[in-house]
């Protein structure tokens, strides 16, 4: 039972009566908005049938899908490089070597502090001056990856401390080595605790494909740059491929929360069942309450 | 509870609305869609007419080709790799519902694939390869492309680093305002005024070579730019003539003023290790200058916007660092 | 590296813009974060469906994507906005979603036995938030909060592709026309590691001074 439904009592009458003219006007508010955002964007032509029926084309379509792929391409690319890395170190981090530690450590936090714009920019301006000369492709995806897998190390790490200590340490107390609890007790653990946010992470780095942008790699935002030149509907293009964004993403949310729920076993009891998600503590990345890593 | 079921529904159920709103504008029969401006704005797509002058341009023998290695390997290839663009109205444009690229640039660059290989697909003749204006030289120089041929000024700087076959086109930078702004005429009247302009653009250098105190304001792209101009976010915008005209012709709220204040001839890019690609494709330019058929391109693509009969070529090797 | 040393208070200003998107943004997140958690734990059903549409929303939307919508498309619309105001509107729009659930987690983080005691003793829904659950929540938000801020200081880099003069930007710039690439980059990323570094450094100040929840876990 979370706190914010114990917040208030069960309203009386008087409340209630309150609560519905309260509604009834925030319905009356909300309505008004909407219609007058939508009566701005008529007033200004944006609405009328030949800014909108282009998208109904096929070869439009086809050419946006085109672009949808591009962006599902990298971004998996991108996550089936930076989730394997990123677990590796997430477990250096917590090494008993301390060269290790470190080295995984500089690694980590210096590239959670870095935008990842700088960094594509770099690859797409600096590396070439060293004769360096990726394809577009990877000039997109290996930014995007070194990013991801700095962000993910820390997740990895979170996860596996927020596995119950005793876990562990009985697995000592059989005799086993600091290995083998990793590897048999620990790890497996961690997992379930992890594989949502993994998915949650997928967003993040849908979303930063759409700096593809910038390098010119044919993903979404830049076909519709292609078909804004075009046709000059910037806002059109651009609203609809912020929807499919939107809808993507969302899918994926959705993914995260119903593997959550089938795979937590155990919920920690003390208040943050509800938007923490599991057991991981707040600020690791629980319910996608923070965003690990910039904003993008 | 009805506020979880709404919680779960809700947001895609709104985003849903938000497009259904959207398009309630939309109803009734429109014909064929057409968006707005797309007659002119479709420059140089001009469909099998433009096809037909690009497969209209000359044949190099095969005496030719034997004695430039250049060619020899991208007749092996079957096409040309080309570094350019595929947003410049004008020159390359791709047209989403094709997938071609076409205009003055492009068919240079497919007639010159065609006259190495002579094949007739126009689509394949060329593969594209976006490059900007930090790019373009080192994917010249580490072969990534055969050419360059993106609006690319001669200079004898970048001569160092590149051979230029050409000029092909001599260009200028000119400027584009609101309608109704009568203040800028020239480039000395944007002395303390805000001009955008494409940020991988040779215009944003020439602007501050001649205008340093003017706040340069850089934008990813063509529409960006004239958007800016449009909303009086900037004072004026700055980049090739040909195509600010291109813009302004579909646009009435922004107008092109003064005369080109550079001098930018256009040059085909090509690797320095190669000596041999530059006087290959010289001897190309100078066929399709005596043969009409730069005229003819020059006519389906630059020539749909700007009126008037095609100019003469320019000479071949008159701009330094050609 | 002498080109950087010389443009260096180039780079200076464009890295107090960047701090400048940041502050802004950051501040007008915490202010309408903070409204729509109070939206999701209240009452009324529509404003809680406001709250959960709009955290949704934008936290799926690339912010690129916004930032063009608002820059390009909204004057379309009527509505214009400076470049500046524009990204750290964006920005600040960005962040209250993530704001939102950093408060609202905290918020239900608190035990409830606190809330309960709060209403046995008479407190009002307001009363309740103010004086009891949003102290405590307070301690619980602040590791979360700090990520926002290191997040929106690198997202600020995003305003570099609408044009925006700040840091990235200019570092952009500055490579144009000088090849000192490598010099360049290293300074612009040593400033924002800086700024990500402070961030964090201000929250683990933070949570020392409010100490840690005497019903929490640790």
């Amino acid at each position: 039972m979370s706190a914010d439904r114990v917040l208030f009592d069960e309203p009386g009458p008087a409340g209630r009566r309150r609560i519905r003219i309260a509604t009834g006007l925030t319905l009356l508010v909300l309505a008004g908005v909407v219609v007058l955002a939508v009566k701005q964007f008529s007033d200004h032509g944006q609405l009328t049938a030949e800014r909108w029926t282009p998208f109904g084309q096929l070869s439009y379509v086809h050419f946006l899908w085109v672009g949808l792929q591009g962006t599902l391409i990298a971004a998996a690319v991108a996550a089936l490089i930076s989730v394997p890395a990123g677990a590796l170190f997430g477990l250096m981090r917590i090494s008993v070597h301390r060269p290790v530690r470190w080295v995984a450590g500089v690694y980590v936090e210096l590239f959670r502090a870095v935008p990842l714009l700088l960094l594509i920019y770099a690859f797409l301006l600096g590396l070439p001056r060293f004769g360096i000369n990726l394809p577009i492709f990877w000039k997109l995806v290996v930014p995007i990856a070194i990013v991801n897998t700095a962000v993910l190390a820390e997740v990895v790490r979170a996860g596996i401390g927020a596995v119950d200590k005793g876990q562990s340490e009985a697995g000592e107390a059989i005799g086993l080595r600091r290995g083998q609890v990793l590897r048999l007790i620990v790890l497996p653990q961690a997992l379930r605790l992890l594989v949502p946010t993994l998915v949650t992470q997928l967003t993040t780095v849908l979303k930063d494909t759409t700096l593809g942008y910038v390098v010119s790699y044919p993903e979404l935002m830049k076909q519709g740059n292609n078909l804004t030149v075009y046709t000059h509907l910037l806002i059109q293009t651009f609203l609809i491929i912020a929807v499919v964004y939107v809808l993507i993403n969302f899918a994926l949310s959705q993914l995260a929360h119903a593997l959550d729920r089938r795979l937590a076993r155990r919920r920690v009891t003390g208040g943050d069942a509800g938007a923490a998600g599991g057991a991981l503590p707040a600020d690791a990345v629980g319910d996608r309450v923070a965003p690990v890593g910039q904003l993008s | 509870m009805t506020s979880h079921l709404l919680r779960r529904t809700g947001p895609a159920a709104a985003a849903a609305a938000l497009v259904t709103v959207a398009l309630a504008g939309c109803g009734g029969s429109s014909g064929t869609p057409q968006p707005p401006g797309a007659a002119a704005s479709s420059s140089g797509s001009g469909g099998s007419s433009y096809d037909a002058i690009v497969l209209g341009g000359p044949k190099a023998d095969s005496a030719a080709i034997s004695a430039s290695a250049w060619a020899q390997a991208v007749q092996k290839q079957g096409y040309l790799r080309r570094g350019g663009t595929d947003t410049g109205p004008l020159f390359s444009l791709k047209d989403p519902a094709t997938g071609k690229v076409t205009g003055f640039d492009a068919g240079l660059s497919q007639m010159l694939a065609h006259y190495i290989t002579g094949k007739t697909d126009v689509a394949n003749l060329e593969k594209l390869t976006i490059t900007t204006v930090d790019t373009r030289e080192t994917l010249l120089q580490n072969h990534s492309v055969d050419t360059v041929i993106a609006t690319y000024t001669i200079t004898p700087a970048r001569a160092q680093k590149v051979d230029f076959a050409g000029p092909y086109y001599e260009s200028g930078d000119a400027i584009m305002v609101k309608a109704d702004n009568n203040s800028i005429k020239s480039v000395d009247d944007l002395h303390g005024k805000t001009v955008a302009t494409e940020s991988n653009s040779t215009a944003a250098l020439a602007l501050q070579k001649k205008v340093p105190d003017a706040k340069v304001t850089l934008f990813q792209t063509d529409p960006e730019c004239v958007a800016a101009v449009q909303q009086g976010r900037v004072d004026a915008y700055v980049l090739d003539q040909g195509i600010l005209v291109s813009d302004a012709s579909t646009n009435n709220q922004v107008k092109v003023v003064g005369q080109p204040f550079t001098q930018e001839p256009y040059g085909i890019g090509l690797p320095k290790d190669q000596p041999d690609a530059k006087k290959f494709v010289n001897d190309f330019l100078q066929k399709i200058y005596a043969d009409g058929s730069w005229a003819k391109l020059w006519k389906a693509t630059i020539g749909t916007i700007v009126k008037g009969d095609a100019p003469q070529p320019p000479t071949i090797g008159s701009a330094p660092g050609s | 590296m002498d080109v950087v040393l010389s443009h260096f208070g180039y780079l200076l200003g464009g890295f107090l813009v960047t701090v400048e998107l940041t502050v802004l943004g950051y501040v007008g997140a915490l202010v309408l974060g903070t409204v729509l958690a109070v939206f999701r734990v209240g009452p009324i059903t529509p404003l809680r469906v406001v709250g959960t549409v709009y955290v949704e929303f934008f936290r799926n939307i690339p912010l690129l994507a916004l930032l063009i919508l608002f820059v390009f498309g909204l004057p379309d619309v009527g509505l214009t906005f400076s470049l500046f105001s524009s990204a750290a509107i964006c920005l600040a729009l960005t962040g209250a979603a993530y704001v939102c659930e950093s408060v609202r987690s905290g918020i239900n983080a608190v035990p409830v036995g606190q809330a309960e005691a709060a209403r046995a003793i008479g407190l009002s829904f307001s009363k309740v938030l103010r004086l009891v659950v949003l102290p405590q929540a307070f301690r619980t938000m602040v590791p979360p909060l700090v990520n926002v801020f290191i997040g929106m200081a690198l997202g600020s880099s995003l305003a570099a592709a609408i044009g925006v003069a700040e840091l990235t930007n200019r570092t952009q710039q500055l490579n144009l026309e000088y090849a000192q690439a490598v010099a360049s980059f290293l300074v612009a990323g040593a400033f924002y590691v800086a700024m990500a570094f402070l961030g964090a450094g201000g929250g683990r100040w933070l949570e020392r001074r409010t100490g840690r929840a005497v019903g929490g876990r640790r």
